[in-house]
């Protein structure tokens, strides 16, 4: 798995809610945001938490260049083509940069979620559950269970039914 | 893909069930709209241009009518 990711506003909004928040870098060296992502994120707690990752250096911005608006662009056309919800510009930013960089895509995005099934795209997406989930696989959190149970509490979030099958057979492997 | 059609289903199901309708209906209509977009769709971007807000304002917004976010 890639040591870096690039978030979309969708999720750090989200992610920046949840106490154990800073476990983000723990799992990744770097954390890219689009300034398109960025223009969106003006409130506490996202811009405070964004703005001290940036200044420590775990965060950095990433400016979109001709190449990757194009390639947003594509996906986003080529996304209004199949019955699902559309990509929108900043998560298309973020695939077209995960595609070509190989950083691993943050977002709560639904079009964004399943484009690589979807679209055939070769990139890797995680929603705050995948990230939890692979924290705890690192040991960085102890109990699943009430790491997602938190995150739903602080981040007004829920997770689908097949996300807590899920983690009743990673637990209950434990 | 039949997977993902169910997931979309099941997130618009929970975001029906849990928000807050009566604090809805009372908006202004922009943000009345915006909100019901969102509930629909699950597309905070395009929810927050229906809003004229950016998405950490409509992200307020969205919490104080308790619908939740599920992807």
């Amino acid at each position: 798995m890639s040591r870096e990711a690039i978030a979309d506003s969708s999720f750090l909004i989200d992610w920046s809610r949840y106490s154990r928040r800073e476990v983000l870098t723990r799992l990744f060296n770097v954390v890219h945001v689009p300034e398109s992502v960025l223009r969106e994120i003006q409130l506490p707690p996202a811009i405070d938490w964004v703005a001290e990752k940036l200044a420590e250096g775990s965060f950095t911005l990433f400016t979109e260049t001709p190449d990757i608006e194009a390639k947003a662009r594509e996906l986003m056309a080529l996304s209004r083509s199949k019955p699902l919800k559309a990509i929108d510009y900043p998560e298309a930013v973020c695939l077209a940069a995960g595609l070509r960089f190989g950083y691993v895509v943050l977002s709560e995005n639904g079009g964004a979620y399943f484009a690589p099934r979807v679209l055939g795209l070769g990139v890797v997406v995680w929603r705050a559950f995948e990230t939890i989930v692979e924290a705890w696989r690192r040991g960085l959190l102890q109990d699943l269970v009430d790491e997602l149970r938190r995150y739903e509490q602080e981040a007004v979030h829920l997770f689908r039914r097949r996300d807590w099958e899920h983690v009743w057979s990673l637990v209950g492997m434990r | 893909m039949e997977e993902v059609v169910e997931a979309f289903i099941e997130a618009r199901e929970l975001r029906r069930r849990y928000a807050n309708w009566r604090f809805i209906q009372q908006l202004p209509p922009k943000l009345k709209a915006a909100l019901i977009y969102y509930i629909e769709t699950g597309d905070i971007y395009v929810a927050s241009r229906i809003a004229g807000m950016s998405v950490a304002e409509f992200n307020e917004l969205r919490i104080k009518a308790r619908v939740p976010s599920v992807t």
